[in-house]
């Protein structure tokens, strides 16, 4: 076996993506954010929009990064977000957390701290009253994980 | 009087820019970008940039050779400097990733560089056309000079660059077929040498700022202990001490000069809480990673291929043995250090890192400022070799430090006590192997089980997959050799000592073990260790292409001189494939004289043939000092080595001729800084047991009873 | 288990408010290993829940991807003076709670 194949199939990363040396975008892009969010919709898309997820552009170790997440939304009885969840295609549960909102929050805007399982994109995904999909995304690179083979 | 302590400006042309100022503009904003990585000045000047850390591999002018092939510019005119971070940040990481290490800074860039470099060219053709109102495609660019080929008309790049900045980049590029390269693959000189022959050159340890205070620390001799207490008012009036620090897990003694600091440091009456780990020992931890050999109640296998334990069950031989590897240091020639500054929400950083990217992203959340405010002036280092991409340890106190003095600036710099001490080792590892051959001596099943640290789980924290560190496995979980039956197992072990890449990393350790094993194989079965493994190597195999490159190089087979004998190792590492031939002669006293050590290597391309050959020399005197003499013990949970008198270098005299064989097949890409060392101690160690008899299964030699000549 | 609140002194009814709670937590990912060479159990608070006078105005489900000692800070639209209820569940079972008066003007 390839030892950089091997080195990216024991790490859990898709292998064909990554295999090559490859610009940024491309790595970020390599990403499956479409399947990622069909996973926990049940084989729906989200539309791009509306959720803004802030992650710094850089990490120094992936422990602890400061996450604030905030949707344009009205957050009226009939308007509103009535969750966020937080997608990770790297962690060992892709299901960072799950922010249940409603019209009380006034606005729809959670801060946190997130643990990154080393360089990736994630995912915010809000789900409307109106069961509308809307999602954003922000790439990190955690950069102590940079010493791995095909980290980007 | 030496420039050494004063400031520098941008330096003169030929050389590289560095600033131990505090800029008040950014300079990258000032001449025009063609694209992030090349600018072209009214005077034909080329500046490429470069993202990764140069710390003697050589890759800051392999990289800019890239650029220049495509660009077409007049390399004489090129200028290379550093990609600034601050701009990197603002710019959403223009310049990618910024880390030198994993031998990937060519493999991993050489695509967008040479698309960078294509790019700007075709900016540059379209700007000219333009001006002469002429279709682009009757115009050729070279050596810096565009032509127009129906009318002869010309111009230079720097006419053009103002015109062409303000052009829309090109959405494709073609990129040249490497069989056309005129500046790429060339042994071109490395941009550096002049200042580092002239002492121009600037490392982190070199800067110098006005009213700057230098720092001295001491960390926890024992791993994971705690500070408990220091007597700061008993070195407080010493002459020049400025402030004493507590911190969680250093003391710092700040003074005037960094002599001053370090000797009041060593008056400083200290206490710590040493932590559970004050019992461990060399022997101790030697047994823990026994138990791991031992433990069959959870194990990882990281490859299985047919039934390892019918493939033993039908063998006329089965042999057995154990590997060693002990912990080693990177031991650069310049100790760890961070010069800092944190000044009304702005921190500026002076230090020899391999990632500027994770200095940054270290200072910044050290600091509590945003990215935007932070700056990291590029160095060169003196010796990374994986010591300071992984670990920003040293980027964390000095910033620390720089904030609890105010706006202060500080240098910290630990003494080479300290660096040897307080390293991220290269793990040790207690490797098990098992093999039975069948009866005409061919290998029908192959087991090991590495019992080790994980520096993915322990540095970096991350999880892994299925509980496989690859690099713990390297060299075994993807042997390359025909056989039929192969399981490898992994039992992660990780005592307190912490470990970090050490050049090489996994392989620098695994193919000694993997390819001496092969070799008591050969010796089994009755065979030459060269034919043995070429009879095993898929023919079409890389492996196999440059084993023969080598062996024919090394002339094996050839009579030898009485007492000379060889040894031969061949293995992939980092997308390249190297193999060596060791020629030595052991006196009755075990002093072992080595006549020639033949070092193979397919990397692929060749960017720089040069570089590749010094990287392969300095790869053999990196691996020789290790095995012959690198080891790091541990007693009461402290590490006992300090210094270079009892953790000894190689000396020129020691020094054998390397040969290097040049082998590249061309289509991929492989790695240059690391692999180089893979197939060096194996080597050496068959051609040890030629000479002796002797089986060496675990290193340092010096354990042995073995001396260099 | 430890957790310190912060909300504003005072609000303004109607007013949109930040509330944040910072919870003393290791979060562990199971994949630690101690120095026995045996894995800490994952361990992460999973429900989270805040009532404002007794009305849930925020929850949340979390994973060791959310970092050790969690930290939350959500929004609400200030109502009555009151009392605002946090209350936290782990793996293993472990409750946590806290309360912190709101004065609403």
């Amino acid at each position: 076996m390839k030892r950089r194949s091997f080195i990216a199939a024991a790490l859990g990363l898709p292998l064909l993506a990554r295999a090559q040396a490859q610009s940024r975008e491309d790595f970020f892009n390599s990403f499956d954010t479409d399947g990622l969010v069909k996973s926990v919709t049940g084989g729906r898309s989200a539309q791009r929009g509306r959720v803004n997820l802030e992650l710094p552009l850089l990490a120094d170790n992936g422990n602890s990064v400061p996450m604030k997440v905030s949707v344009e939304s009205p957050m009226t009885e009939a308007d509103h977000v009535k969750t966020l969840r937080l997608l990770s295609e790297r962690n060992p549960e892709r299901a960072m957390a799950v922010f249940h909102l409603g019209p009380r929050a006034g606005v729809a805007e959670v801060s946190s701290r997130v643990r990154l399982a080393g360089t990736q994109r994630v995912v915010a995904l809000a789900e409307m009253s109106d069961g509308s999909l809307y999602m954003g995304t922000a790439d990190v690179v955690v950069t102590l994980s940079a010493c791995l083979d095909g980290a980007g | 009087m030496t420039t050494r302590r004063e400031f520098l400006k941008v330096s003169a042309a030929g050389g590289l820019a560095f600033g131990f100022h505090l800029p008040a503009a950014n300079a990258q904003n000032v001449a025009p970008e063609i694209n992030a990585w090349v600018v072209v000045r009214p005077d034909d000047t080329v500046i490429i940039r470069y993202a990764r850390s140069e710390m003697g591999q050589g890759s800051m002018t392999s990289a800019a050779q890239l650029v220049a092939e495509e660009l077409e510019c007049d390399w004489s005119k090129v200028r290379v400097e550093y990609a600034d971070t601050n701009a990197h940040v603002r710019r959403k990481r223009a310049w990618g990733d910024m880390a030198a290490v994993g031998s990937r800074t060519i493999r991993q860039s050489q695509d967008y560089l040479r698309k960078a470099g294509a790019g700007a060219r075709e900016m540059l053709i379209a700007a000219a056309a333009r001006g002469w109102d002429v279709p682009a495609a009757e115009c050729t660019a070279s050596s810096g000079v565009i032509t127009h080929g129906p009318s002869g008309r010309k111009t230079s790049f720097g006419k053009v660059a103002g015109a062409a900045a303000k052009l829309e980049p090109p959405k494709e590029v073609a990129l040249k077929d490497p069989k056309d390269w005129k500046i790429a693959g060339k042994p071109i000189r490395r941009v550096d040498i002049p200042d580092i022959v002239t002492g121009r050159i600037r490392y982190g340890i070199d800067a110098q700022l006005p009213g700057m205070v230098y720092a001295a620390i001491a960390q926890c001799p024992v791993f994971g202990g705690k500070l408990k207490s220091a007597d700061a008012a008993r070195i407080e009036g010493r002459r020049g001490v400025i402030k004493v620090l507590p911190m969680e897990d250093y003391v710092a003694v700040v003074a005037d000069n960094w002599w001053r600091a370090k000797e009041a440091l060593k008056e400083l009456p200290v206490e710590w809480s040493f932590g559970a780990n004050e019992s461990a020992s060399s022997e101790s931890i030697l047994q823990f990673l026994r138990a791991g050999l031992d433990d069959a109640s959870s194990v990882v296998v990281a490859r299985r291929d047919g039934e390892l334990e019918q493939g033993l069950a039908g063998a006329a031989k089965v042999l057995e043995a154990e590997y060693f590897t002990p912990y080693l240091a990177h031991a650069t020639l310049e100790p760890m250090g961070c010069t800092a500054v944190v000044k009304d929400g702005r921190v500026d950083v002076w230090t020899s890192t391999q990632n500027a990217e994770a200095s940054h992203a270290t200072a910044a959340a050290t600091a509590g400022v945003p990215l935007e405010n932070v700056y990291v002036h590029r160095v060169q280092l003196g010796g990374g070799f994986g010591r300071r991409g992984g670990s920003q340890d040293f980027v964390r106190q000095g910033v620390q430090i720089a904030k609890a003095l105010g706006s202060t600036p500080v240098k910290l710099l630990w003494t080479r006590e300290e660096d040897t001490q307080h390293d991220f080792y290269r793990p040790l590892s207690l490797v098990r192997i098992k093999a039975g051959l069948d009866a005409s001596g061919n290998p029908v099943a192959w087991y090991s089980k590495i019992s080790a640290p994980s520096i993915i789980s322990t540095l970096l924290k991350l999880p892994l997959k299925e509980g496989i560190d690859p690099q713990a496995v390297a060299a075994f979980a993807d042997q390359p050799y025909s056989i039929p039956n192969v399981r490898i197992e992994y039992a992660q072990r990780n005592p307190h000592v912490p470990v970090g890449f050490w050049r090489t990393v996994g392989h620098s350790q695994n193919p000694f073990m993997r390819e001496s094993f092969v070799d008591e194989l050969a010796q089994a079965a009755g065979k030459d260790p060269y034919e043995y493994r070429r009879a095993l190597l898929p023919a079409a195999s890389k492996e196999y292409g440059v084993l023969e490159a080598t062996a024919k190089a090394a002339g094996w087979g050839a009579p030898l001189p009485a007492g000379v004998h060889r040894g031969i190792a061949v293995t992939e590492g980092y997308g390249s494939y190297v193999a060596a031939v060791a020629e030595l002669a052991v006196s009755d006293k075990n002093v072992v004289d080595i006549r020639r050590l033949v070092l193979g290597i397919d990397s692929g391309h060749v960017v720089n043939p040069d570089n590749v050959v010094a990287q392969m020399q300095g790869s053999a005197v990196f691996m020789l000092t290790a095995m012959f003499w690198g080891e790091i013990t541990i007693r009461d949970g402290r590490v006992e080595q300090s210094n270079f008198h009892d953790y000894r270098m190689m000396r020129l005299r020691e020094m054998p001729k390397v040969e290097v064989v040049l082998a590249p097949s061309g289509g991929f890409w492989g790695g240059i800084g690391e692999p180089g060392q893979a197939a060096i101690a194996p080597a050496i160690c068959n051609a040890i047991f030629a000479a002796t008899g002797k089986r060496i299964r675990s290193l340092p030699l010096k354990n042995h009873g073995f001396e260099i000549a | 288990m430890v957790a310190r609140v912060q909300v504003p002194k005072d609000a303004r009814r109607g007013e949109v408010i930040r509330i944040g709670i910072l919870i003393q937590h290791p979060m562990e990912t199971g994949y630690r290993l101690d120095s026995a060479n045996q894995k800490v159990p994952k361990n992460a608070i999973r429900r989270f829940s805040c009532r404002y006078n007794g009305a849930e105005i925020f929850s949340a489900e979390m994973s060791p991807g959310i970092a050790a000692n969690p930290f939350l800070q959500f929004a609400t639209r200030a109502a009555e003076s009151g009392t605002l209820e946090f209350s936290w569940v782990d793996d293993e079972g472990e409750q946590g709670s806290a309360t912190e008066p709101i004065k609403v003007t």
